[in-house]
């Protein structure tokens, strides 16, 4: 355990100091996530997957708070192993005690691996969520294979409970052999008329023959099936659920939640809910839909046009956190925008999006500042890269972090 | 005249990592924007290959590794044979990443056994391992064959290619590391195919470089040079310039 004056500091820095007093804390003692894990009374909730996770964690929490519940929750972004454990050192005690019921977490892709590990010797519930892999930035990140055998590997062995989305092979894939719940959407209605382009394992994990799908949601999720060895969508259990918040993407948010509270045996009540950081955060005339991969453009695209949308606003950034190889872009159906929407782009790679949307048929507006570009008297829906999301809630609320 | 043109796409459900697919928008509008009829083949792991023999401009892009195994006997048994007539007989063609090293003689991975490429292009690539680093980031570079015109893009990858003596190096690097971080050149010219590292994808931010396939095509098709109608690049440039 940390010493007591060591502790003292990070609890002291433990405010507003983002993953420093995690990385710290790690560094004295390098199991500490497991110590600190092992405390929460009725257990842990692990929600993973490339689209989705801060506002599944976030819906899961609600849920839980609104029985009563008390839990321990990382913030937005800050989901390494030094996210997570910064996001318990606020509520420990001096001695190193968390005094809570349940600890949800969201964990990057990468991360994964090693929290379960660091989880294994935890005695009340695990429950892990497995939402979706998509291609990311793969500057970053790399292959989406290599992640879900990396997972394959982590949750063999493991305790915990499963919950993955029956609509996404690869994620399916790694919950068939074990007690999993499934969640997915049995809706045809539903179905694109065609796939995306942005898709990925579209091939079977199992025998590599090419999967056929009776139809696709977006990118790879859908009704799919192998012809070759016959590993098929598993039926989900829960298939049904009233989602708070607009998308597609939203509604398998939604089930996975639910799937989450029928685990625990606890009311599904998203009454409290309030929108996460950047994702369909309302900020006077401005509705900011977090967009940082081709996937999730696509989606927050759709949903927007059929919100109505007459503006958007589209930023794109290449810092560190939005990956600096941007040719994702091309890999956006920005070509369903129709010609009555007005688009205005906007970010440190501005000309590379007039330009892409140029080719898609587009005039876009290029504006080069981002001030100038959020004043607006109608209803302005803005798709920003992550950083770009952080710039727009700076100016649109001043200076403070909300 | 009226003039049309085929493009084929090689496995664009397979290769076309990080808007790869960006390469064939470009071809297929910049053709359309000149009234030059235009018809883009996906040529997957299940096409014909009489529908790859009537292309006149090829495309192939990058693939992570499960995709590209999944490619593999299928290129080097059934289309790569078909491709290396068509680079022979002077179809103008475009290789990115994966695709670059894929038709060399062979990639030669950190440990295990060379794993062999089409031999359409007089190169391999090699790579060092993990211990070595990747060559990742924007990179700015010049044409040798365009008079040193510059072209812009962005590399990830672990291999390091080196040409052989039939082929010639594309460009000339200015930043960055090109195909192997020691000669100076990135990508690889034979007759009118182009091999490239460049993902961005290539072909946007360096329109005269499209223009260039667009009009071996036309060349090689009709038999006579046809000049292309000039096409407002304003925007193409400002993004190029952008990165320099």
């Amino acid at each position: 355990m940390i010493g007591k004056f060591a502790y003292l500091l990070l609890r002291s820095l433990g405010f507003g100091a983002g993953t420093w007093p995690g990385e710290i804390a790690i560094r004295i003692n390098p199991h500490i996530l497991s110590s600190f894990a092992s405390q929460f009374r009725k257990g842990i909730i692990l929600v993973a997957g490339t689209n989705g996770k801060t506002t599944t964690a976030l819906m899961i929490k609600t849920i839980l708070e609104a029985q009563g519940l008390s839990v321990v929750h990382n913030a937005s972004g800050a989901n390494l192993v030094n996210g997570i454990v910064s996001a318990c050192i606020p509520t420990a005690s001096w001695k190193g005690v968390i005094n809570a019921d349940y600890g949800v977490f969201e964990v990057d892709e990468n991360s994964l691996p090693i929290v379960i590990k660091f989880l294994k010797s935890v005695k009340s519930k695990v429950v892990i969520v497995l939402l979706n892999l998509f291609r990311d930035q793969l500057d970053r990140y790399g292959e989406v294979d290599v992640i879900a055998q990396k997972w394959e590997r982590a949750l063999r062995g493991s305790n915990a409970i499963i919950i993955a989305n029956a609509d996404d092979p690869l994620v399916a894939h790694l919950g068939l052999h074990a007690k999993t719940t499934f969640f997915g959407i049995n809706d045809k209605t539903k179905f694109l008329p065609k796939m995306e382009h942005a898709t990925d394992s579209i091939f079977c994990l199992h025998c590599g023959a090419r999967l056929a799908y009776e139809g696709v949601y977006f990118s790879h999720l859908g009704i799919w099936k192998c012809p070759k060895c016959g590993e098929k969508r598993p039926k989900p259990d829960i298939f049904r659920v009233k989602s708070p918040l607009p998308g597609l993407y939203n509604y398998y948010n939604t089930l996975a939640a639910m799937s989450v509270a029928k685990t625990l045996g606890i009311t599904m009540d998203l009454a409290g809910l309030h929108p996460a950081f950047g994702r369909q955060e309302e900020i006077g005339n401005v509705k900011i839909f977090l967009s940082k991969n081709p996937v999730g453009f696509n989606q927050s695209l759709r949903t927007v046009l059929e919100l109505g949308a007459k503006q958007l606003l589209l930023i794109v950034n290449d810092r560190i956190p939005d990956g600096r190889d941007i040719s994702w872009i091309w890999d956006v159906d920005f070509e369903m925008i129709p010609k009555h929407v007005s688009v205005i782009v906007s970010g440190d790679r501005v000309f590379d999006l007039a330009l892409r949307l140029k080719y898609a048929g587009i005039q876009a507006t290029i504006s080069k500042r981002l001030g100038d570009a959020l004043e607006t008297d109608k209803t302005l829906y803005v798709l920003p890269t992550y950083s770009a999301m952080l710039e727009v809630r700076k100016i649109l609320s001043g200076n403070r972090i909300l | 005249m009226n003039t049309s043109i085929r493009i084929g796409w090689l496995y664009p459900d397979l290769m076309s990592t990080y808007g790869d697919r960006g390469n064939v928008i470009v071809l297929q509008k910049r053709c359309e924007w000149r009234g030059i009829d235009v018809e883009v083949v996906p040529v997957t792991l299940e096409t014909q290959i009489t529908k790859l023999q009537c292309c006149d401009l090829i495309f192939m892009g990058g693939a992570q590794d499960r995709q590209q195994k999944l490619v593999g006997v299928d290129f080097l048994k059934n289309k790569g044979p078909v491709v290396k007539e068509m680079v022979e007989k002077g179809i103008p063609a475009l290789f990115v990443c994966a695709a670059y090293q894929f038709v060399g003689h062979y990639y030669k991975p950190y440990q295990g056994e060379k794993i062999p490429g089409a031999g359409i292009f007089d190169l391999v690539t090699v790579h060092p391992g993990d211990q070595a680093k990747r060559l990742i980031g924007n990179v700015v570079a010049e044409v040798i064959m365009l008079n040193n015109k510059s072209i812009v893009g962005f590399e990830n990858h672990g291999g390091r290619t080196y040409l052989g003596p039939k082929m010639k190096p594309f460009a000339r690097v200015k930043r960055g590391f090109g195909n192997n971080g020691e000669d100076g050149y990135e990508g690889a010219v034979y007759k009118n195919a182009i091999g490239s590292y460049f993902h961005g994808p290539l072909l946007p931010k360096n329109p005269h470089i499209a223009d260039w396939l667009i009009a071996k095509a036309l060349e090689v098709k009709y038999g006579k040079q046809i000049a292309l109608k000039e096409l407002d690049d304003s925007l193409e440039w400002q993004a190029h310039n952008q990165m320099i």
